[in-house]
C-alpha cells in the first residue's frame, strides 16, 4: 500500500476556481479537500467539487473512443478515431467549405482556447455555445458599452451589495465564488436583492424586490430614473465619460415609477428605496446572474445595468465593478488566433448578419444551426464536434435540437458519459476530468487570476480536451504544439515562468490598478461609456437600451391566459448539479432525486396539488413533468421549474431526455430572440400545470437503485 | 482538549449540502446514512445532525450498551455490540441517528473524530462557504456565534 500523496489543484466541476488538494493513493484519487491558501474559495467547496471522486470513478463513464457500428457502440483506438474524425472534416472541407462544420461547446471545461484555435484554423465562424444566453452575452454587451466586463471587487470592500438575479453561493458563479461575496458582506456591507423567489439571501437582504420574471431591464430603468430625478448620480463622471447621456436621459424618462410597477410588479416605494440605497452608498457593486440575459432584452439589460455602475461613479472604483487587470499571460483570444479567421470565412457566419454581436464574440445561436442543418438553408451543416455540451437538454426548444443532430451526417462527441446528446453521434471521445488535466485555469476570466490545475491522475484511456483539439489539430495540419504543457508554456512565456515553475506557485494575480479610465479612456469608439451605443446605431439598431414585453407573457399574449395562465420560468439551478451535469452521481443524486417544480400553496391548492406530487407542465410547445414543492416565497402567478434532467439510470440511448426536460416547453422562434444576441428566452413563457394521476409516489431515481 | 461539541448556526446555512458531501466522503458512506442531512425550506435551511447531547437519549435507549460517551463528550456508537434493533434512532430527539442497511447497524457522526487527533477541523465545518459550522469547547463555539450575530 502507498503512501497518500497530496496533489495542489483546481476545481472545475462547475466554472471552477476553488482550490483542492487531491489525495492520490496507489495511482487514485481517493479524496478532495479545499485549499485553503486558494484566494478565490480560501479552503471551501461546494457538493459537487466534493463529488468528483464519484464521477471520476463511476461504473459507466466512458473510458476509451468508440465508434458507433450496427451492432451498437463498439471500442476503438485513438488513432482510429482521430482518423475518421480528420479524414471527415477534410473531406467536407473540400465538398462544401469548412464553414459547414460546426464545433460546439457546453459551458466549457476551460478548454475554449482550444476549441477556438482549431476552429479558427480549420476555417469555419460557426462554433456553438451557450454563450448566446449566458456570460459571453454580458461580456459582449460590455464589450461596446463600455470596453470590457465590470466585475464586483469584492476584495475592494463593497458598502452596498445589489445581487440582481443571483445566487453565486448556490450555482455557476462565473468570476467570483459566493465565498468572495460573503465575505464582503459579513463585513458589514448592505444588500438588495433582486429575485422572483425569496432565497436565503432575500432573508438576509435590507431590501428585496421581488420582480415579475424576465423584467430586469424595466425595473433597472426604474432605478434610473430615481437616480436622474432626485439628482443622485455622478455628475462629473457623467459628463466627463458618457457618450450620449441626455438622450439616454429622455429614454430614462420614459420609464416613470408607476408604470415601472406595472410591469415589473415591484412596489413604486421600494424600487425608489433601493435605488436610493445604492446610488448614494459607496462604494456599491451589482452582481448579476444570467436571468437578466436570458430574455430578449438580454443586451440592452446588460446595458442598462451597465449605465448604472457608470452614472453612480462605481465603474472601475474599488469596491465598485471593476476591470480587473489580467496577470502577465497569452489571453484566451491571441491563443485562438481570432485574427487568422479569414475575413471571407468569417462572413459566411451562420446568423452573422441578424445577430451581429454574438457574431462580433465568435459564436452562433443555436437556432440558426439547427435551422441549417433542418432546411439546408442558408447552406447546410454537414459534420459536427461537440465537446462537453448536452444541447438536446440545456438549449431553448430541445426537441428541434434534438431532431437537428440526429439529422446531422456526422456528429463527434467529446464527453465523459453517454449523455443523450452523445448517443447520437458517431464517434465518442472520452474526456479527462479536472482531475486529469493541466492547465492553466481560468485564464478566460476576468477576475484577475490565472491558477496552476495540475493533473492528479490518469483514468483509462481518457484524454483532456485540450490534448483532443491539439492532436486533431496535427491531424489536420494545423500549428499546435507537441504536448499540452508545450502549449501552456507559451500561454504563461509574457509572465517568464515555464508551466513547471507556474505548478509550484499556484497561481498568478495581475496587479490591479483602478480608475484605468482616466489615463486611457474606455476601450470603446468615442473612449466613454457608451449608453448611447455608437457600434450599434452602426450596425442599424436602437442606440439607446429600452424595456421589451417578452412575446409570450400575460400582456401580449392574453388571449393563450384561458389555457396557459402561469409565468413558467424554466431554470431553476440547484448547487449540487451543473446545468444537465452530475445525476448520476450517487451523493448527489441522493441529496436531489427529481426534478424539482415550484409551485405556490394557493396555485397548488387550486389544481389540488399536493407537496411532492409528479404534475405535467405544459406550454403551448410540450408537456414534461417534474415533482411539486410548495414555496410561499414565490409569486402565485409563477411557476419555477428546475433545468438540465435526465435519468442516466434509464438505459435506452435517449435516457429519458424527454420526460423532465424543461426545454421541450422554451422556445426558439426568432421573434422570441434578443435581436442583437440571439439570446433565447428562457424565463418568462406562458404555461398550465396539473397533476399526473398515473404516477406513482416515490422517487423516480429510488426505482433504479 | 476538554469536551467538544457541533454546533450549526442555522441562521447562516445557505442549503448548498457541501457538508453532506464532505462528510459522506469523509466517512466513505455510500447512498444510505446521512450523519448530516440539510432539509430545503427556502428562504430556511434546517440542518438535521448529532448534537452529541450531554445526556444522550439515543445511549439510554440502546438495550445492548452499543453507544457510549466518551471523555470528550462525543457520543459513539460500538458497530460490533450494535443489534441493529433501531431504538436508538427512535430516541433521538433531532433524528439524527442513522442505519447502514448493508451492515443492518446503526450509524452516526463521530465528531471526525480521527480528524480531531489530528488537529484538523470536521470535514463538513471545513466545506461550509458560510462558516456556519462550528465545533470545539462551547467557549469558542459561543464566542463564533455571537461574532456571527454581530455581523448578521
Ligand atoms: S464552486 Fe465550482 S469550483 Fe468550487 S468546488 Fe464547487 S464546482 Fe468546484
Ligand atoms: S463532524 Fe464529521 S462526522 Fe459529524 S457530521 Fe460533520 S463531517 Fe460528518
Ligand atoms: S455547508 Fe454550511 S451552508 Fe452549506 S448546507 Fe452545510 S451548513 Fe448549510
Amino acid at each position: 500500500m502507498g503512501e497518500v500523496k497530496k496533489i495542489r489543484t483546481v476545481c472545475r466541476s462547475c466554472h471552477g476556481g476553488c482550490g483542492v488538494i487531491a489525495h492520490v493513493k496507489d495511482g487514485k484519487v481517493i479524496k478532495v479537500e479545499g485549499d485553503p491558501e486558494s484566494p478565490i474559495s480560501h479552503g471551501t467547496m461546494c457538493s459537487k467539487g466534493l463529488a468528483i471522486t464519484q464521477l471520476a470513478y463511476h461504473p459507466d463513464r466512458v473510458l476509451y473512443p468508440m465508434k458507433k457500428s450496427d451492432n451498437g457502440w463498439e471500442r476503438i483506438s485513438w488513432d482510429e478515431a482521430l482518423d475518421t474524425l480528420a479524414e471527415k472534416f477534410k473531406q467536407v472541407t473540400k465538398e462544401n467549405g469548412a464553414e459547414s462544420i460546426v464545433v460546439g461547446q457546453g459551458t466549457g471545461r476551460d478548454y475554449e482556447s482550444h476549441l477556438y484555435r482549431f476552429a479558427n484554423l480549420l476555417g469555419t465562424p460557426n462554433v456553438l455555445t451557450a454563450g448566446h444566453m449566458c456570460y459571453v452575452s454580458r461580456v459582449g454587451a460590455t464589450l461596446i458599452t463600455c470596453g470590457n466586463l465590470p466585475v464586483c471587487d469584492y476584495e475592494g470592500e463593497p458598502k452596498c451589495i445589489v445581487m440582481w438575479a443571483c445566487n453565486p453561493q448556490w450555482t455557476n458563479p462565473d468570476e467570483y465564488k459566493g465565498e468572495g461575496f460573503w465575505r464582503a458582506y459579513i463585513k458589514g456591507s448592505k444588500l438588495i436583492v433582486i429575485d422572483p423567489r425569496k432565497g436565503f439571501l432575500a432573508k438576509k437582504a435590507d431590501l428585496w424586490l421581488q420582480l415579475r420574471p424576465g423584467t430586469d431591464a424595466a425595473l433597472a430603468m426604474g432605478f434610473f430614473n430615481v437616480i436622474v430625478e432626485e439628482d443622485l448620480y455622478d455628475r462629473e463622471f457623467v459628463d466627463n465619460y458618457v457618450n450620449g447621456w441626455d438622450a439616454f436621459v429622455r429614454r430614462v424618462r420614459e420609464y416613470p415609477l408607476e408604470q415601472v410597477e406595472e410591469i415589473t410588479w415591484v412596489k413604486q416605494d421600494l424600487i425608489r428605496k433601493a435605488a436610493r440605497m445604492y446610488a448614494t452608498t459607496k462604494p456599491a457593486c451589482i452582481n448579476w446572474g444570467v436571468p437578466t440575459e436570458q430574455t430578449l432584452n438580454c443586451t440592452d439589460c446588460t446595458r442598462i445595468l451597465t449605465g448604472l455602475m457608470a452614472a453612480t461613479g462605481n465603474l472601475d472604483a474599488p469596491g465598485g465593478n471593476v476591470f480587473f487587470v489580467p496577470p502577465p499571460t497569452r489571453t484566451v483570444s491571441e491563443f485562438a488566433r481570432h485574427k487568422d479567421l479569414p475575413p471571407e470565412q468569417r462572413a459566411k457566419r451562420l446568423g452573422g448578419d441578424q445577430y451581429k454581436l454574438a457574431s462580433r464574440v465568435a459564436l452562433i445561436t443555436p437556432k440558426v444551426a439547427w435551422d441549417a442543418i433542418l432546411t439546408g438553408k442558408p447552406y447546410p451543416l454537414k459534420a459536427g464536434l461537440l465537446c462537453g455540451t448536452n444541447p438536446v437538454t440545456t438549449r431553448a426548444n430541445a426537441k428541434e435540437a434534438y431532431d437537428a443532430l440526429k439529422k446531422l451526417e456526422f456528429l463527434a462527441v467529446i464527453d465523459f458519459f453517454l449523455t443523450p446528446t452523445a448517443e447520437l453521434a458517431d464517434i465518442f471521445l472520452p474526456a479527462g476530468t479536472w482531475l486529469e488535466q493541466n492547465h492553466v485555469a481560468d485564464n478566460w476570466k476576468r477576475h484577475g487570476y490565472v491558477l496552476a490545475r495540475q493533473k492528479a491522475v490518469e483514468i483509462g484511456e481518457c484524454w483532456q480536451d485540450h490534448k483532443v483539439f491539439l492532436e486533431l489539430g496535427k491531424r489536420m495540419g494545423q500549428d499546435w504544439w507537441d504536448t499540452v504543457e508545450d502549449a501552456l508554456d507559451y500561454i504563461l512565456e509574457p509572465s517568464g515562468l515555464t508551466w513547471e515553475e507556474f505548478k509550484g506557485k499556484g497561481y498568478l494575480k495581475g496587479d490591479q490598478v483602478y480608475y484605468k479610465y482616466r489615463e486611457k479612456g474606455f476601450s470603446t469608439p468615442t473612449g466613454k461609456v457608451e449608453l448611447h451605443s455608437t457600434i450599434l446605431e452602426k450596425w442599424g439598431y436602437d442606440p439607446l437600451p429600452k424595456y421589451t414585453e417578452m412575446p409570450e407573457s400575460p400582456i401580449s399574449r392574453p388571449d393563450l391566459l384561458d389555457r396557459y395562465p402561469y409565468i413558467l420560468n424554466a431554470g431553476l439551478r440547484t448547487p449540487t448539479f451543473f446545468h444537465s451535469a452530475n445525476r448520476m452521481i450517487p451523493w448527489l443524486r441522493e441529496i436531489r432525486p427529481d426534478p424539482i417544480v415550484e409551485i405556490h400553496p394557493e396555485t397548488a391548492k387550486k389544481h389540488g396539488i399536493k407537496e411532492g406530487q409528479w404534475v405535467y407542465i405544459e406550454s403551448p410547445r410540450g408537456r414534461v413533468k417534474q415533482r411539486a414543492k410548495l414555496n410561499d416565497g414565490i409569486d402565485p402567478r409563477v411557476i419555477v421549474a428546475e433545468h438540465g434532467w435526465w435519468f442516466p439510470e434509464i438505459k435506452d440511448p435517449g435516457h429519458g431526455w424527454d420526460i423532465s426536460n424543461i426545454n421541450i416547453l422554451t422556445d426558439n422562434s426568432h421573434e422570441s430572440m434578443d435581436p442583437v444576441m440571439g439570446a433565447t428566452n428562457l424565463r418568462v413563457l406562458l404555461c398550465n400545470i396539473l397533476p399526473c394521476e398515473d404516477e406513482q409516489e416515490g422517487t423516480r431515481w429510488e426505482r433504479f437503485l | 482538549m476538554g469536551k467538544v461539541s457541533l454546533v450549526f448556526f442555522k441562521e447562516d446555512c445557505i442549503g448548498c449540502h457541501a457538508c453532506e458531501v464532505a462528510c459522506k466522503q469523509e466517512h466513505e458512506l455510500d447512498v444510505g446514512p446521512r450523519f448530516i442531512k440539510v432539509l430545503e425550506r427556502a428562504p430556511l435551511y434546517i440542518p438535521i445532525y448529532c448534537h452529541h447531547c450531554a445526556k444522550p437519549p439515543c445511549k439510554d435507549a440502546c438495550p445492548v450498551e452499543a453507544i457510549s460517551r466518551n471523555e470528550q463528550g462525543i457520543v459513539l456508537i460500538d458497530e460490533d455490540l450494535c443489534i441493529g434493533c433501531k431504538a436508538c434512532a427512535e430516541a433521538c430527539p433531532f433524528g439524527a441517528m442513522q442505519f447502514d442497511d448493508d451492515k443492518e447497524v446503526a450509524v452516526k457522526c463521530d465528531l471526525c473524530i480521527e480528524r480531531l487527533k489530528n488537529n484538523e477541523q470536521p470535514a463538513c465545518s471545513k466545506a461550509c462557504p458560510t462558516r456556519c459550522i462550528h465545533w470545539g469547547d462551547m467557549k469558542k463555539i459561543s464566542k463564533e456565534i455571537e461574532g456571527s450575530l454581530l455581523q448578521g
